[in-house]
């Protein structure tokens, strides 16, 4: 499918070179590819809608990112722990701080998730999958609390009834009672 | 950098949103100092002995005290707890806890030993002194490494199950990582250190691995040494962060390292070679045809490594790929064997 390039591995900026020739696969699905926002909202549109529709992907070329950098020499000779990472989306602006592990390796993997999410949500608005995803969690969330409040005010309605039930005489407990099952079927 | 950091507050207040979950707290460290946090709160602790620390001139001195309280509270990061826990007054053995281990900071113990655990590529491992603590960069070791396997199953064992020897294994964070990320592999772990092979051990058992790993108290550097290893056949590939600190940079190191950590573990001799040479030398007799040897190094050594090889033509050894660490200096080599 051409719209998946490998131009984001060739344009890597970790592999510095390599000397003898290799055959490039496919197989790594997070490299990045180059699309731009109109491209990637068609990708969006044209994914299947019973799946999981694919997240605008980053381009790392499109990434700054502020990690552990330039302090000392580095490797064995330092032991730092500031393991932060801060990535910043350039075309958008969106900058995105994750320290969420004692691992760089995985809260720059995390930050980048959470970067890909705000980006998608940022260019398709409303028709991205992740805000949609986030509204009907909200949605779910407030019918919870909603049932839930209804509950608590059945039971108050209820103890109220029980309580003043217990003050009046025996005599007139059948008349209580039906008013206790009067008050309940509402 | 600066005018952009400023920017980013912004856009950050304006992002962060409602939501809990992973997108508040991710953006959420700002909001570390609340003014409404008491003294005895988590975040009060944090601002209280970050000013100790700075005071006495301790590096990281918010990171260290960040991680600690955290711990405490059973975190492993101070942004990864529960922001209402940040403002809540904590126990009085919370507080004596992190009494203990800040004292222990200002002793200039590494953190990880202080804590006496570490993550590494999504493995928390058990830290404990003089054992060698894993660097961050080692994990993008792991990356290429796994990048490779992917690209070229064939070259890696039948089945695509490669045996992988790592030489000077430490706390085991390669192994462990690479055994946790490729399921069918197995590893031959040696160190010359018996507190490295037991802790390799013990996290492998932690972690469940111990049934695909062997640990061999071994020192490569001894004459014939590897003929121990031959019966375990020959293997796809060898991986090492080995001892790469020229010696007269050794003593620049700070106290953290030089007072807690094995010197052995850092002291590469004059060019920092002496290890990566025996390494190189025993590899062939111990390679598959086409098998790869990944190392860490130090910037200087790409060169070092190359000119090295070309004086061993015996070997059949070539430098084929130096990829770069994050903070953009050559750290890694990827040198494979040819067959002639």
């Amino acid at each position: 499918m051409p719209l998946m390039s490998t131009w984001g591995w060739f344009r890597s900026p970790e592999l510095l070179a390599r000397i003898c020739t290799k055959t490039q696969g496919f197989g790594l699905q997070e490299k990045l590819a180059l699309l731009s926002p109109g491209m990637a909202a068609f990708m969006v549109q044209i994914a299947g809608k019973k799946d999981f529709p694919a997240l605008l992907p980053l381009n790392e070329n499109e990434l700054e990112e502020q990690s552990v950098k330039g302090h000392g020499p580095g490797g064995q000779a330092t032991n730092k722990t500031n393991n932060c990472v801060v990535l910043k989306h350039v075309p958008s602006g969106i900058v995105v701080k994750c320290h969420q592990t004692r691992s760089v390796n995985q809260n720059r993997k995390l930050a980048r998730k959470i970067l890909q999410e705000k980006v998608d949500v940022f260019y398709n608005g409303e028709k991205s999958a992740v805000y949609k995803e986030r509204q009907e969690a909200q949605k779910k969330k407030q019918e919870r609390k909603k049932r839930a409040k209804e509950t608590l005010e059945k039971k108050k309605v209820l103890k109220e009834l029980w309580e003043s039930s217990k003050n009046v005489s025996e005599e007139r407990t059948a008349d209580s009672d039906r008013m206790y099952c009067t008050a309940y079927k509402e | 950098m600066k005018l952009w950091g400023q920017m980013l507050w912004g856009h950050l207040s304006g992002l962060r949103g409602r939501q809990g979950g992973i997108w508040g707290w991710a953006c959420s460290t700002w909001q570390s100092h609340q003014p409404q946090a008491g003294p005895l709160s988590a975040s009060g602790l944090v601002k209280h002995w970050t000013a100790v620390f700075e005071k006495r001139g301790i590096p990281e001195a918010r990171e260290s005290s960040e991680y600690i309280v955290a711990h405490v509270l059973g975190a492993k990061t101070f942004q990864s707890l529960r922001p209402v826990l940040w403002t809540q007054p904590l126990t009085a053995q919370q507080l004596q806890g992190i009494q203990e281990l800040c004292n222990l900071r200002l002793q200039r113990m590494p953190v990880q030993y202080i804590l006496g655990e570490w993550d590494f590529q999504g493995l928390t491992l058990k830290m404990a002194p003089p054992v060698f603590i894993p660097r961050p960069e080692t994990e993008e070791l792991i990356e290429w490494i796994l990048e490779e396997v992917a690209q070229r199953p064939q070259a890696v064992g039948a089945q695509g199950s490669p045996l992988i020897l790592e030489v000077g294994c430490g706390s085991g964070a390669i192994a462990l990582s690479l055994l946790s990320q490729l399921p069918e592999s197995q590893v031959i772990a040696v160190d010359k250190k018996e507190a490295a092979i037991s802790l390799t051990r013990e996290n492998a058992q932690r972690l469940r691995l111990q049934g695909r790993i062997q640990t061999i108290l071994l020192d490569v550097t001894i004459e014939d040494s590897w003929t121990h290893l031959l019966p375990w056949g020959p293997m796809d590939l060898i991986v090492s962060n080995p001892p790469y600190v020229f010696h007269k940079d050794m003593e620049q190191l700070a106290p953290e390292i030089r007072s807690y950590e094995d010197a052995v573990a850092l002291d590469g001799g004059e060019k920092g070679m002496d290890i990566i040479s025996h390494i190189l030398t025993l590899a062939p007799q111990l390679l598959k045809a086409s098998g790869s040897i990944f190392l860490e190094v130090d910037p200087r050594h790409p060169e070092l490594v190359s000119s090295w090889l070309q004086s061993r033509p015996d070997l059949c050894l070539g430098l084929v790929a130096v990829r770069k660490d994050f903070c953009g200096r050559p750290r890694f080599l990827h040198v494979q064997r040819f067959v002639p």
